[in-house]
């Protein structure tokens, strides 16, 4: 991150305080850290048996962007941490995802630099390396990304598909949205009905993982489990057919639909 | 972690959720009257596949069962009743609030059900007097509290995915009972019922591996990545055999284990490996490739993509492994050998 230009102002980790990793000053505390920097953004690195802890920290000191990268935090507690994070204006994004990347100006997460250029697509995906693939994809036929942003692969996440298409559909600097989803839970069929109902205007193209996958069975991610027939492939695959939102067949058709 | 009925049952019971007095055995018992006997497997559709029998000679029942290979039993007394219904908790991931889940339709999956409810009960205030009066109403039966209340226990207290009774029956003298449990928890909470899982004798496993019908062994890295594979294979006219993921920043000897996981599998004719490496660095991946085949001598298709993708693909190569550049190209060569 500080090689692609991120400005980290400081880390925090209990019992390192004082110390500096490659000339980044830690803390024992978010506490202390605050009263020394001014920070906007915090990302969470920390196992998921603390990870839980770190957020609430990050909230209370009043950091108002919280990326999580952690994966295997419980699903309950999320729960109850995303709500605490809205009730106090902190966005979180993630848990389990890669965090965010605005090409050629700053990476919030571990999504690996090659993979991008600066350009107008904005992309958002509930899967890390599948998000790396599309985005190498479109910028060898020379599409770059305004933001890319993985929101993570578990059931409960701080920031969901339809909130940043919103996003990128007000965002100046983005032309056309991709969607990266996969099968369980109900985002994308959200994003279809806010779309059908006009709330979006740019052009969005989307593709969805999971079509041949079993129901009841977790496909890796936490997150990717169909349980009582909702959100499944079909289901999501129906609802944008409805809402006149292209579909992919498969992550390598994604350009092809950008153009068309 | 998906708990065997029995065990399901006797978290039911301490909750406080009706069960019908049963027993747990791995021989023949004797037994006075009509009971159920029930094979204790985790994979479902145990009545369509006659492993569930209702029988007046429960030990020859045993005996026959066990022919089949089925190793664990309960049996319980047999209940009469007019009735089944369908209940559940899980998380509706809308809300991120627990969602009660009832039927009229019990005993039947409940996907296939015309009639159901569905409650939201926020985890902040928990289960009230009106959410049971609705409840009641709905299913048109008196005494849902003490199955309502413990289902939602064992939903918040033991971190479950799904707690279900299906079917709950309305027995001839009005009395609710769970015939049967289902309840799966959440394995990233593991960690904080170490006691459960003692109890149980269960231990902790982490393991992203599913296994399909088909013949084409996957391998990805990223659940996403991994899943588009198999939908590429499946496109492509191919039968994926597993989903395996081995997750960011695989190690040589983590590759290897899965290649040889998905390779031991009868079914697996060939191997497909999708890899783009972020924080998984290519050569790692090769190397443990090349271990794998030392010991398996399955055809592996293998794209490389990422960090250190040239010294990766420069060892397959001198161990003679089909490495590609082109997804697509892969995975057509892969089906059509």
């Amino acid at each position: 991150m500080l090689k692609y230009g991120t400005k980290i102002v400081a880390g925090v980790t209990p019992g390192k305080g004082g110390t500096e990793v490659h000339g980044v000053p830690v803390y024992d505390t978010v506490r202390e850290a605050v009263k020394e920097h001014e920070a906007d953004a915090s990302i969470v690195f920390v196992p998921a048996r603390y990870a839980v802890d770190a957020v609430y920290e990050a909230i209370d000191n009043g950091i108002k962007l919280i990326v999580v990268i952690t994966e295997h935090i419980p699903v309950l507690d999320m729960a109850r941490l995303v709500k605490y994070a809205r009730a106090r204006g902190s966005r979180i994004i993630g848990p389990n995802c890669p965090g965010l990347i605005v090409p050629e100006e700053t990476l919030i997460g571990i999504l690996p630099a090659r993979a991008f250029k600066k350009g107008n697509i904005g992309i958002v995906s509930r899967s890390g390396t599948l998000t790396y693939e599309v985005s190498e994809l479109l910028k060898n036929t020379g599409m770059g990304q305004s933001t890319v942003i993985g929101i993570g692969g578990d059931p409960i996440i701080g920031t969901s598909i339809l909130e940043v298409v919103k996003m990128f559909d007000e965002d100046p600097n983005t032309d056309k949205i991709v969607v990266i989803g996969e099968i369980g839970g109900t985002m994308e069929e959200r994003l279809a009905e806010a779309y059908k109902r006009g709330e979006i205007k740019k052009k969005v193209v989307a593709y969805i993982a999971g079509m041949t996958a079993p129901k009841e069975k977790r496909m890796g991610h936490a997150g990717a489990v169909v349980y009582m027939g909702m959100g499944t492939f079909e289901s999501k695959i129906r609802a944008f057919k409805k809402a006149e939102i292209p579909v992919a067949n498969t992550p390598y058709d994604i350009p092809k639909l950008l153009l068309s | 972690m998906k708990l065997y009925e029995y065990e399901g049952k006797a978290l039911f019971k301490r909750v406080g959720i009706p069960i019908p007095n049963g027993v747990v055995t791995s021989e023949p018992i004797k037994w006075e009257g009509k009971a159920v006997v029930k094979s204790q497997l985790l994979e479902g559709a145990r009545g369509k596949r006659g492993l569930v029998r209702v029988t007046e000679d429960v030990y020859n029942t045993i005996l026959e069962l066990k022919k089949l290979g089925i190793e664990k039993f309960l049996v319980e007394e047999f209940i009469p009743h007019e009735k089944e219904f369908y209940a559940s908790i899980l998380l509706d991931r809308e809300t991120a609030e627990p969602m009660l889940v009832l039927s009229k339709e019990g005993g039947i999956d409940v996907e296939q059900a015309k009639d159901v409810k569905k409650m939201i009960i926020p985890l902040e205030r928990g289960v009230r007097s009106y959410d049971i009066i609705e409840a009641e109403k709905y299913l048109g039966v008196k005494g849902l509290s003490p199955i309502i209340q413990g289902l939602y226990k064992l939903f918040v207290e033991y971190d479950a995915e799904l707690v279900e009774i299906n079917p709950l029956a309305l027995t001839n003298d009005g009395k609710l009972v769970a015939l049967d449990s289902k309840v799966i928890l959440e394995d990233n909470a593991l960690y904080k019922h170490e006691d459960l899982l003692k109890e149980l004798g269960r231990q902790e496993v982490r393991d992203s591996y599913v296994e399909l019908e088909g013949d084409i062994g996957i391998i990805g890295n990223g659940a996403g990545l991994t899943m588009a594979t198999m939908d590429l294979v499946k496109l492509n006219g191919g039968n994926p055999a597993d989903f395996l993921d081995v997750g960011g920043g695989a190690s040589r000897e983590h590759v290897r284990e899965s290649v040889l996981k998905v390779g031991r599998n009868p079914k697996v004719k060939k191997i497909v490996i999708n890899i783009y490496g972020g924080i998984t660095r290519c050569d790692e991946v090769a190397l443990g490739i090349v271990d794998a085949l030392k010991e398996i001598k399955k055809p592996i298709f293998v794209r490389l993509l990422g960090t250190n993708e040239e010294l990766g693909k420069k060892i397959l190569r001198e161990n003679g492994v089909n490495v590609y550049d082109d997804v697509l190209k892969m995975i057509g060569d892969a089906v059509r050998s």
